[in-house]
């Protein structure tokens, strides 16, 4: 019997591994095996930065394994804004579950890195030796480095302890029950806001927003603005893929070493064929143009999958096109309760 | 006048000792002496176990300090740190998040921690200098202490950069002094040569030291460290960390020490090198300049000087040193 509890679980991730041991059949490679109790669990059940309130959970539900996906993030502006909070807040999150996770004998521990703790300065792609090769990019090195400190925590455990503790490192999702606030989403969920409401507004539903933080045109009916050129490029996994890849893991994978859960880089697709997928997903009638003014980012931050396809064997990803469909169709379905409003304050 | 209340955690260690005994030698109002209004307190684990918030939150209720040197850690040999990877990790992360935020909380106007050149990356262009730390992974016998280390640099930079508070660090070479620790089984180099001399003398059995004398260091003393303590107190407000050192051009080989050590002991027996045994890195030199920029120049105690009066101390104050043998604690 064993007991696997997920952090962050009513996150786009946790949510994501709720629907596929739903649909997969039981015994399957993905599917939940018989003898697993899941249990997903938010920050309403218990504030992870608190050690006695992690203790607390942990007695509650007895994990024999855990899939650590809760942290404090954001995006860009709030992270430079809290480089402090997102650091040692996401230390507390972190120490409290592996100590915890320790102390309790739990047999595993997946915690979760991310690609955008990469060193700044690096040679591309991306693999797991690069992680700590130099400094993170300084917008979120708060972030980037409580990450960092995951695998210095895995291995230390591993070496004193003996401890069965890993981590996987996502490049960029997307999925259903993602956040889709404007100034905080990331980009295809921004992005997929973005049309609906010009598509709303060229079916006169809603007046046109005032807000400068919103470059909104209204010549030529053109309200459907995307940011930069649409020229970088962006390796994207659907999140109900990632989930099967984390159960690949959890059942699977037992070194201390991080692996990257991608699509291949040859699966990379620029911003403007993110945005006609996007377009012909919601069936979008107008038109939409790239303000160039805007940044855009790195053009290419590549990572590379062989390790995961060398140990997974066959795995097939989801069509991008069918994933956006299903996101899309997800947002279009469940805007009114969506994650599309300011969340508060970090 | 202002009054400043600056604590010195790991107030009882080499490092600490040795500022308690500039701070009480110096003429007061000079360079490194007290200055008056100000009020020193030194602590050790005695008063407060630092990796407690709530014991490290009394620690500062009591005293209520304006300023902190932070020295306190876990430290240790080669063997315990490949031994103890996550207790040296954790612990350290422990007592520097409880200093720094407690700090943070209370106001306290500045606060100077302690990294070491020894947190340094394993594969790295010599000499060391400050803008090297993190540009790649430190030795992996360490590891657990490095990247405890290395954190508090980047504590230092969040916390000025969100809350504009006036933390920095300092990073010492190889320090030696009086009050450090003898204990053959964890203690440096200077130290460790000191103690194996004398119980060879004592004993009439021969003074072996390993390897083949060549490699090597950068050595400062503990009473020149207190004074840059001091001077980075005083007249530094940059939250980049500064190495304080001697120069490279001070660097001295293992024999060089090793003689040194047999003069001031006036050791007459059978004194040899096990060529067999390990040497370390030959050479890990780090840069002064920037120090020497800021200061605008220091005389430090000349090497055999200094050692010569450590060796004094530790012969005067064998009973109650840090031996390991004595029941006194070492600090592991």
């Amino acid at each position: 019997m064993s007991v696997i509890l997920v952090t962050g679980g009513t996150g786009l991730v946790g949510k994501a591994l709720q629907h596929i041991l739903a649909i997969e059949p039981e015994g399957s490679r993905f599917g939940k095996k018989a003898g697993e109790h899941w249990v997903f669990v938010s920050s309403k059940d218990a504030d992870l930065r608190d050690s006695a309130q992690t203790m607390a959970l942990f007695e509650k539900h007895k994990p024999t394994h855990v899939i650590h996906l809760a942290a404090i993030v954001g995006g860009v502006y709030i992270n430079m804004k809290r480089n402090l909070t997102f650091l040692r807040d996401n230390i507390l999150i972190n120490d409290n579950i592996l100590h915890t996770s320790h102390v309790l004998g739990v047999k595993k521990v997946i915690s979760c890195l991310s690609t955008c703790v990469f060193p700044d300065k690096v040679t591309y792609p991306l693999d797991e030796t690069k992680i700590h090769l130099g400094p993170p990019h300084p917008s979120n090195f708060g972030y980037s480095h409580a990450k960092r400190m995951v695998d210095v925590q895995n291995r230390a455990y591993k070496e004193q302890f003996g401890c069965n503790f890993t981590s996987a490192i996502p490049t960029s999702i997307f999925g259903p029950h993602d956040n889709f606030e404007l100034e905080s989403a990331h980009v295809i969920p921004a992005l997929i806001h973005k049309c609906f409401l010009a598509q709303r507004m060229c079916a006169g539903h809603s007046k046109l927003p005032i807000s400068s933080s919103w470059p909104y045109h209204i010549e030529n009916g053109t309200s459907f603005v995307v940011g930069g050129t649409g020229k970088p490029l962006r390796q994207f996994i659907y999140s109900h893929d990632l989930a099967k890849l984390f159960i690949w893991q959890l059942r699977e994978y037992d070194s201390v070493e991080p692996v990257i859960l991608s699509v291949g880089e040859e699966e990379e697709v620029s911003i403007e064929t993110l945005t006609d997928a996007i377009v012909r997903a919601m069936d979008f009638k107008g038109e939409y143009v790239f303000d160039t003014s805007q940044a855009e980012g790195q053009f290419r931050k590549p990572a590379s999958n062989k390790k995961l396809i060398s140990l997974i064997g066959n795995f097939e990803f989801t069509p991008f096109q069918k994933a956006l469909d299903e996101t899309v169709q997800w947002f279009l379905a469940n805007h009114a309760r969506a994650r599309t409003d300011k969340r508060a304050e970090v | 006048m202002s009054s400043s209340v600056i604590l010195v955690t790991g107030g009882t260690g080499l490092v600490g000792s040795a500022i308690r005994h500039i701070i009480e030698t110096e003429p007061a109002g000079s360079r490194f002496g007290k200055k008056p209004g100000e009020k020193w307190v030194f602590v050790s684990s005695g008063e407060g176990d630092l990796r407690d918030p709530e014991q490290t939150r009394k620690l500062f209720e009591k005293y209520k300090p304006t300023h902190v040197i932070h020295l306190a850690a876990l430290v240790g040999g080669l063997f315990k740190n490949m031994k103890y990877k996550l207790t040296f990790l954790r612990d350290n992360i422990l007592i520097n998040d409880n200093v720094l935020h407690t700090s943070h909380t209370t106001g306290v106007k500045k606060v100077i921690s302690c990294l070491s050149t020894c947190v340094f990356p394993d594969k790295v262009t010599y000499p060391l200098d400050e803008t090297k730390i993190h540009l790649g992974l430190p030795h992996e016998s360490n590891f657990g202490y490095a990247h405890a280390k290395r954190m508090v640099d980047v504590q230092n930079h969040a916390y000025k950069d969100q809350f504009g508070d006036n933390f920095t660090s300092a990073i010492p070479t190889n320090v030696f002094g009086p009050h450090d620790n003898f204990d053959l089984e964890g203690s440096h180099v200077i130290p460790g040569l000191i103690h194996k001399c004398y119980l060879a003398k004592k004993n009439g059995t021969p003074f072996v030291v390993m390897g083949t004398g060549k490699p090597l260091r950068q050595f400062i003393y503990s009473y020149d460290l207190a004074k840059l303590f001091i001077w980075q107190l005083r007249e530094y407000d940059d939250v980049e960390p500064v190495i304080l050192s001697v120069g490279e051009d001070e660097e001295v080989s293992i024999k060089q020490v090793a003689d040194a050590i047999v003069k001031a002991m006036d050791f007459q027996g059978e004194y040899t090198f096990d060529t067999t045994k390990a040497d370390g890195q030959f050479r890990k030199p780090a840069s002064n300049k920037n120090l020497l920029s800021l200061m605008g120049g220091y005389e430090f105690a000349p090497f055999d000087k200094a050692l010569d009066e450590t060796v004094k101390w530790f012969l005067a104050n064998y009973d109650n040193a840090r031996t390991g043998l004595n029941g006194r604690p070492t600090g592991h």
